[in-house]
């Protein structure tokens, strides 16, 4: 009975996404705000519903089975929706719904009607087909949904197509996104070949060197979508493009929708996993980790610094995921159950405390009209609410104690600390490195938002524009504090949240109980600040900051953005390889007289320069020797490049069978 | 929560907040007598603290909430952390409690908070505290976690309570001689993470060593008292977590008066060892530059790093 109304249920969710995004496509050129208002009400419906139905299958865990085969017959419209998938199914629609309150208004300061009422409609495509790619139970509807999800995405990210920037992001977008879907329909193929169905079941045994393939093929085609290091170039392009609210979906959801696969391939799909795979995932998840935070503190582009958070954290999860692998290898399950929920709970806090940071800085940016933050400061004043926020994210996502953060790294530290129950000395070795990574990945992460909230809200405003922002209209506050108060609940009350769920998987979590820590700090506060009001009335002084006997402090005199992280950059400077271009230009010939000079540090940008742009090359060659081939638009030539392409064929398939 | 463990906070508490003050008078002692001074009284700092407590708070204009909360931050996360380890008494096996990865990361918090403040006032030289103090915690903590992990190792255990409970009842095992490399290294952690030569200066405001003092400069009145006695009492949980790991004599589990007694009678002669050991050790070193540290630093990792693949390898 209940799987009926929970089934239905769905079905008027689904419903009623579509409407609301076609909704905005019928009204196409009307002007009135009323249109997405009601359109992104009706989304917000939908999304409330979905989070009440993924939230009672995660508790219940009684999976939800439908199909739509009687409308699209033959393309393999299953739907499954169990407890792992319900999961993401619960980020997403939570996510969502934040991310849709803050749509209320933030596209009011952009003027072209026509071009926000397609924005509302594809964003609401974008949901439902994340959502429905979690949902799928057949690889061909995997495959419809996740290319709904990418093209939806990246005309999205086109939001403002004529800046020449926006569609260099774009294009480079769409390329590594088709690049993904490449990887995973050779993943399909291979796994269909051996299976003979398209179903995303438990597939039977297989031997190994195909199903090693198929995993490296599965790995590269969703770590493109995840933006693990190497395959992260996108990221950083895409993100500061995107309008914010994009990308907040994008990098809350969209990247942890591939992760998403990761897990449901590696756990529910493969007949089995080995132990190398882990080794390579826990590798792939340390290096993005870490290369993502390095990269952040350089960055002084606000959503480009979110971007490459986002890298790192995805390498958390990685991390997570790879453990959870080891673990299972070594049949020890329940730190294995451990490292997946350590993985999984860091998708949905790094979904909650990203979306939450990139929606505030939206709110930022649309003020300072810059994404420099060497040009902000001083906000805290200005948009006292919108900082609150910033920096609840900001503490969630450095992972500190008592927000959500802190939990799902304090379970991913505690199996990596259990590295002593294996019996592989190597492998031990391997993860107690990759440990000090993570802490060395979290320190820097602390560091980069002690940057990132110091120069964007604190001291003294740096730009005309900074000095007259305002705070943020309603929607725009009340979306992120859904985050917001999510990031602090899960935290605060994460023990008693999970003793709660922990006994309906069927696992318990050795996690720290927040709550008598955070009432025991309360209590304490409580009386220092009754001793201090009781031995001492006066009102504290407000006064200039001490200039160095000058008097007028100035902006000029703060601690910019690159002098902070200076002393990162040149500790590490091993990575950044920081090159110091000294040019000089002399009024004569014999170098007497100096006109000018020029002096330049700038990083290198190692995968860009030594993996995209020669691959890029080597590409770019191949097809122009083609076309040099193909200059005569005859007939002819064209019959015989056929004719050889099939005998080639023909060839490769004799020599494989 | 037992009585005996309600018992063991207040004690706890109240030790830390009434020792920790001492010990930064005793390490100044020390350091004045090896330069041939004769140093200030022992309760010197007890005094600084009770007038800075009675005079006035002044903020910058250019400040917000993050320099009035974060004093308070401090405090409370140094006085929290002080409940994870026990100084004299251990009340049995905890849950949560004195849970390693938590303790560094309440650390972490209140550091966080500092160097916030030490950006919100908008003079040069809190944000040049702030980007040194977490450019050189960055490289801290993983030391940190090392040591723990480390110790997990051996112990098989990630809490302190634990630890303090197995040696308490085989102190013998301290002397596991893959030990002595994570005492050095959890010793570079206690001078790095107390601001001490040859990582920074207490003692300076000068522009060169400013790390800690300088993110504190804008701080005033009872909020500096807040600031500093944070300070004092992370010194003296750290030094005790080095203590109690290394010469594990003394800490007691029966709460009785006697053994209590006598258990802080050794704590504090540990301490004061401990506390002349530093003293010297900052007395017969020059200030480091700044981007030496990070060598410094690593070669506290490394030698965690190292018991580790002691204990990986030698069964």
């Amino acid at each position: 009975m209940i799987n009926i109304t929970l089934d239905m249920l769905f079905i008027l969710a689904t419903f009623l996404l579509l409407l609301a995004a076609l909704y905005t496509l019928l009204f196409l050129t009307k002007k009135s705000k009323i249109v997405r208002g009601v359109s992104l009400s009706v989304a917000l419906l939908a999304n409330a519903i979905l989070i009440l139905i993924s939230s009672s299958i995660v508790y219940s865990g009684t999976a939800l089975e439908f199909n739509f085969n009687q409308i699209f017959p033959m393309m393999g419209m299953d739907f499954l929706i169990d407890r792992l998938a319900a999961f993401f199914i619960l980020a997403v629609s939570i996510i969502a719904a934040a991310v849709t309150v803050y749509s209320f208004h933030y596209l009011d300061h952009y003027p072209q009607t026509r071009r926000k009422n397609i924005h509302i409609f594809l964003m609401n495509l974008f949901v439902l087909s994340m959502v429905y790619v979690v949902a799928s139970r057949n690889m061909i509807s995997f495959l419809i949904f996740w290319e709904l999800m990418s093209v939806s995405s990246f005309f999205l990210v086109c939001f403002e197509f004529e800046k020449a920037e926006t569609r260099k992001a774009g294009l480079f977008y769409f390329i590594m996104t088709q690049l993904s879907t490449v990887f995973l329909i050779c993943a399909f193929v291979i796994l269909y070949n051996e299976t003979g169905s398209f179903e995303l079941a438990r597939a039977s045994e297989m031997s190994s060197g195909l199903l090693s393939m198929a995993f490296i093929s599965l790995f590269i085609g969703f770590g493109i979508k995840a933006g693990i290091i190497p395959f992260h170039k996108w990221l950083p392009y895409a993100h500061p493009a995107a309008p914010s609210n994009i990308s907040a979906l994008m990098s809350g959801l969209m990247i942890k929708v591939a992760l998403y696969g990761l897990i449901r391939f590696l756990l529910y799909i493969f007949p089995a996993t080995y132990l190398w795979w882990g080794i390579l995932i826990l590798i792939a998840g340390t290096v993005s980790a870490f290369l993502g935070v390095i990269y952040a503190l350089k960055e002084h582009d606000l959503k480009r610094l979110l971007a490459y958070h986002s890298i790192e954290n995805v390498g958390i999860i990685l991390m997570g995921i790879g453990m959870c692998v080891i673990f299972t290898s070594y049949g020890l399950t329940a730190l294995a159950m451990i490292s997946l929920v350590a993985a999984l709970f860091h998708t949905l806090n790094h979904g909650l405390f990203k979306s939450l940071l990139f929606l505030t800085a939206g709110s930022v940016i649309s003020e300072t009209r810059t994404r420099n933050i060497e040009e902000m400061g001083g906000l805290v004043k200005r948009m006292p609410k919108t900082a609150v926020l910033f920096f609840i994210g900001a503490v969630s996502i450095s992972a500190l104690p008592p927000f959500n953060g802190f939990v799902s790294e304090f379970l991913l530290f505690h199996s990596l600390f259990q590295s002593s129950l294996i019996p592989d000395p190597i492998v031990q070795l391997i993860m107690l490195v990759c440990l000090t990574v993570l802490a060395l990945t979290s320190a820097l992460a602390a560091a980069c938002f002690v940057k990132a909230f110091g120069t964007v809200f604190l001291a003294a405003p740096r730009s005309e524009h900074a000095a007259q922002a305002k705070e943020a209209s309603w929607s725009m506050v009340a979306g992120p504090s859904l985050l917001a108060a999510l990031c602090i609940g899960l935290g605060v009350f994460s023990f008693q949240i999970f003793s709660w769920i922990g006994p309906r998987i069927g696992y318990s979590f050795p996690l720290p109980d927040m709550l008598p820590a955070v009432s025991v700090g309360a209590v304490l506060l409580l009386m220092i600040v009754i001793g201090f009001r009781l031995t001492d009335s006066r009102k504290p002084r407000v006064s200039e900051t001490w200039g160095c006997g000058i008097n007028s402090q100035n902006s000029k005199m703060e601690y910019t953005a690159s002098g902070f992280s200076q002393p990162i950059i040149n500790i590490f400077s091993f990575i950044y390889q920081p090159q110091k271009i000294n040019k000089r230009y002399f009024m004569d010939i014999q170098e007497t007289v100096f006109r000018e000079g020029k002096v330049e540090i700038r990083m290198v940008r190692f995968f860009e320069d030594y993996v995209y742009l020669p691959i890029a090359r080597t590409v770019q060659r191949i097809s122009r020797w083609l076309y040099s081939q193909q200059n005569e638009v005859t007939l002819d030539p064209f019959i015989f490049y056929e004719f050889l392409a099939i005998l080639g064929l023909i060839l490769l398939v004799g020599v494989i069978v | 929560m037992s009585v005996e463990f309600i018992l063991y906070c207040l004690m706890n508490l109240g030790l830390v907040i009434v020792l920790a003050p001492l010990f930064i008078s005793l390490i100044k002692i020390v350091k004045a007598s090896a330069q041939g001074r004769k140093g200030p009284s022992v309760f010197q700092t007890y005094r600084n603290l009770m007038k800075l407590f009675k005079k006035e708070v002044i903020y910058s204009s250019n400040s917000s909430w993050i320099m009035r909360i974060t004093p308070y931050v401090n405090i409370i996360c140094m006085l929290v952390a002080a409940l994870f380890v026990p100084l004299v008494f251990i009340p049995g096996p905890q849950s949560w409690f004195g849970n390693v990865i938590l303790f560094l990361y309440i650390f972490a918090l209140a550091r966080f908070f500092m160097a916030l403040a030490g950006l919100d006032a908008g003079s040069t030289f809190g944000g040049m505290g702030s980007s040194r103090e977490m450019s050189l915690s960055s490289l801290t903590e993983p030391a940190m976690i090392l040591v723990f992990a480390a110790l997990a190792f051996v112990y098989q255990a990630t809490n302190l309570f634990d630890i303090f409970i197995t040696l308490s009842e085989s102190p013998l095992m301290a002397f596991n001689p893959s030990l002595m490399l994570l005492a050095i290294s959890l010793f570079i952690i206690l001078i790095a993470e107390t601001a001490r030569i040859p990582l920074d200066n207490p003692e300076t405001h000068l522009e060169l060593t400013m790390v800690h003092e300088a993110m504190i400069l804008e701080q005033s009145g009872r909020n500096l008292a807040l600031m500093e006695m944070s300070a004092a009492v992370k010194q003296l949980l750290l030094m005790s977590v080095l203590i109690n790991i290394f010469f594990p004599w003394g800490n007691t589990t029966s709460f009785t008066i006697p053994a209590i007694a006598g258990s802080l009678v050794l704590f504090l002669v540990k301490c004061i060892l401990l506390a002349l050991v530093i003293g010297l050790f900052e007395s017969s070193l020059a200030k480091m530059r700044l981007f030496r540290l990070p060598n410094l630093l690593i070669i506290a990792s490394v030698l965690a790093f190292l018991t580790v693949i002691l204990e990986v390898f030698l069964p």
